[in-house]
């Protein structure tokens, strides 16, 4: 293989406990890097073999063990220089909260240790009768016991873990009480604070058996050119240091500074999104959590913006010593979107998301969507058990985090996702959520072109899968009007694609505030040896994104399902900056398809003939 | 304003307004500011108001004078004559680089500064 790549990907089975170690293709990798496209190439030949087999994917149980899961990094996880390289990228083939393909990604240390123990992806199918845990030690896998670490939280695994496989660079993947419960918004935490967080693939490892991946190695990336790999990396950190977003913002306020920022343009949603503005937001904002709570940064693996927050409430109720974050989309979802302004109770909060293994946008999510619900009187006090559902209430924001993920009491509706509460207790368009995952936190009646992106993500209601935001909001690369739809269609594509190389390449989107397609065919260039050219760079992210959607598709996904709640569409802000604004979804989608060569959402045969891929 | 005080009582209240009017200016605004991270920590200031003709030129020297000079030199570029790029400015919601024309505050407005911040 060329640099970038250790070279090895294992495969297991954890129904009949086979491990099988196969070499990564140098044709997939030119064509998919490595990371998201990489795993979706696999998955994609992996569903065509169960349809041979003659299961039909549109009845996959996202929870059985014909549904596969698989662990990637790309070239440039690990390599030292490359810029912000510490990530890995997680995809399912079908995920239990949304029923499209299931995918996520998360920092820490954990990407670059599993190619320093040798292997570049992991691909796990089947299910194990057994708790089991797989570890991943210098070219090794073994299938071990994971009987007495079933039951305990994230935090106790990692380091019971740790103590047991202890040798260089240990890292642990693994689920809480959430995953194992089989709630659909549990996460894969890694390093005890990163998360893959999204679309309950922490679900999927629990309907495995499997409570954990550690990782442990002393092996190294090769690089193809090293010379001009020095200069690549030289130049783009270069543009690191002089950007005054990966130089100064992100690495001094980290990601919660947004908070102020939307709340100020008028589009943080506020109680379940029926408002856009919160005058009280400060008490829940970067500068409050850096003035009140910050003890030091915590960077990833190699990276030089280290945006991460170790954090501490020394006293009262929601005492914490030691805890990481919560991250601008956590701090909005479990604070500002159920409207509890205690900053202390969101760390909490946010805290017992990581030890029980939660998504905390779709966790908090989902108690705003109860909140409101209830303050409709569309929840009758029988089935509260006593909780006071009402917006505001920290210490039934707290308690809903644990009822969640042991489902007890409420929790068991709760657990089920917005989409599935809202729709049981008989109102589904109060769940602000697009193909079931809940929105992040952008009210795009403020940003038309985030809101186009939110329907058409592959992934559901996302905003990393095309973060429009940068120029709309923050004015990267350039300044564009928010309010306006012209042009969206063609950032939305952009953007998706270009996120689709940063997620295969696999190193961090923060990156993106410095770097352009340019930049990554350089590094790429240099790391693996092949040339790549700025279109040749656009054109991989493109395939990959045609790639998710037609296995989307297979499950039945069409256009109908690139949709936006109707609170976004036909109900004007009533209030704030952005006040009488919907979104014009419709209008944007159909400048969009044109775009990408699409008929009903669906890649046709000659788009995906142009783009290689092959049927 | 001697003379107008020699005269009788009703030219002296007329007079009094015109002269207020005059001091003031007819356009003069009060507006809002808020200061957000790295701003509100060196200047030690959340929120303020400040009363200016309702240019950007008037806005600047108020805020000049009520908090630092240096506060303009941060967010103004002598060069170019606008606020700098990199940074987000919003009137009432609104980022000053998507306001079409010149820029003008009226009675009321809310401008919230930023340094260059960015997340996910």
């Amino acid at each position: 293989m060329p640099g970038g790549y250790v070279g090895k990907i294992g495969i297991i089975d954890l129904t009949d406990g086979s491990i099988r170690i196969e070499e990564t293709c140098e044709v997939l990798g030119k064509k998919y890097l490595g990371g998201k496209g990489y795993a979706l190439a696999l998955l994609y030949e992996y569903a065509k073999e169960l349809e041979e087999k003659g299961k039909a994917l549109s009845d996959l149980d996202p929870l059985g063990p014909d549904n596969a899961i698989v662990f990637a990094t790309g070239p440039a996880t690990g390599v030292p220089g490359f810029p912000s390289p510490g990530r890995y990228h997680v995809m399912a083939l079908r995920s239990p909260l949304t029923g499209s393909i299931g995918s996520a990604n998360s920092g820490g240390e954990w990407g670059p240790f599993l190619k320093f123990a040798g292997f570049d992806m992991l691909f796990i199918k089947g299910a194990a009768d057994s708790p089991v845990y797989i570890s991943v030690v210098d070219g090794c896998i073994e299938i071990c016991d994971a009987s007495d670490y079933w039951g305990k939280n994230v935090f106790d695994t990692d380091d019971l873990l740790k103590k047991e496989v202890c040798g260089k660079n240990v890292s642990v993947a693994c689920i809480g009480p959430a995953g194992e419960n089989l709630v659909p918004m549990a996460n894969i935490v890694n390093d005890k604070h990163r998360a893959a967080g999204r679309t309950g693939l922490g679900a999927v490892m629990g309907s495995k058996f499997l409570k954990a991946i550690v990782v442990s190695g002393s092996g190294s990336v090769p690089v193809a050119n090293m010379e001009k790999f020095r200069e690549a990396s030289r130049e783009a950190l270069e543009k690191e240091r002089k950007n005054s977003v990966t130089a100064e913002g992100l690495p001094t306020y980290g990601t919660a500074i947004l908070v102020n920022v939307i709340n100020n343009a008028g589009m943080l949603p506020f109680k379940n999104w029926q408002f856009g503005y919160n005058p009280e937001a400060d008490k829940i904002s970067g500068e409050t959590l850096a003035k009140n709570y910050l003890i030091k940064r915590r960077p990833c693996w190699g990276c030089n913006i280290a945006c991460g927050r170790v954090t501490s409430v020394k006293t009262g109720p929601y005492q914490i010593l030691l805890t990481e974050g919560p991250e601008y989309e956590s701090i909005w979802a479990l604070g500002n979107s159920t409207g509890v302004m205690d900053m202390e109770a969101v760390i909490k909060a946010n805290h017992l998301c990581d030890e029980f293994g939660l998504d905390p946008i779709s966790t908090g999510s989902t108690i705003a969507a109860a909140m409101e619900l209830r303050q409709r009187g569309l929840i009758k006090d029988e089935y509260l058990h006593g909780i006071d559902l009402s917006f505001g209430n920290a210490a039934t924001l707290v308690e809903s985090v644990w009822r969640i993920a042991h489902k007890d009491g409420f929790g068991k509706y709760m657990a089920l996702g917005s989409k599935r509460l809202c729709e049981i207790f008989g109102a589904p368009e109060l769940s602000m959520s697009v193909k079931g995952l809940e929105m992040p936190a952008y009210d795009p009646r403020g940003a038309k072109g985030i809101g186009l992106n939110y329907a058409t993500s592959n992934r559901g209601g996302c905003h990393v899968t095309g973060y429009t935001i940068s120029p709309e909001i923050l004015g990267l690369p350039t300044k564009i009007d928010p309010l306006t739809i012209e042009g969206k269609a063609q950032w939305v594509k952009a953007f998706q694609d270009f996120t689709c190389v940063v997620n295969s390449a696999v190193n961090c989107l923060f990156t993106t505030f410095a770097l352009g397609a340019a930049d990554y065919a350089n590094l790429l260039s240099a790391v693996t040896g092949w040339t790549f050219t700025e279109d040749e760079i656009m054109r991989i992210g493109e395939r990959i994104y045609n790639l998710e959607r037609l296995i989307m598709s297979k499950f039945g996904f069409t256009d109908k399902d690139d949709t936006l709640p109707p609170r976004l569409t036909s109900e004007p802000m009533p209030e704030g900056p952005v006040k009488g604004q919907v979104v014009e979804l419709e209008q944007m989608k159909k400048e969009y398809y044109r775009l990408r060569g699409w008929v009903n959402g669906i890649p046709t045969p000659e788009k995906l003939k142009e783009l290689e891929i092959e049927l | 304003m001697q003379e107008v005080l020699n005269v009788e009582g009703s030219n002296i209240i007329f007079l009094y307004y015109q002269d207020i009017e005059s001091l003031c200016g007819a356009n003069m605004v009060s507006v809002k500011v808020l200061l957000f991270a790295i701003f509100r920590e060196k200047y030690g200031i959340k929120e303020t108001e400040l009363e200016f003709d309702g240019t950007l030129n008037g806005f600047l020297k108020a805020l000049g004078e009520k908090i630092s000079p240096k506060l303009v030199e941060d967010i103004y570029d002598q060069e170019s004559k606008h606020i700098k790029s990199n940074l987000i400015v919003m009137v009432n919601g609104r980022n000053v680089k998507d306001i079409k024309g010149e820029l003008k505050f009226n009675n009321g407005d809310t401008v919230a500064i930023f340094p260059p911040v960015a997340g996910g």
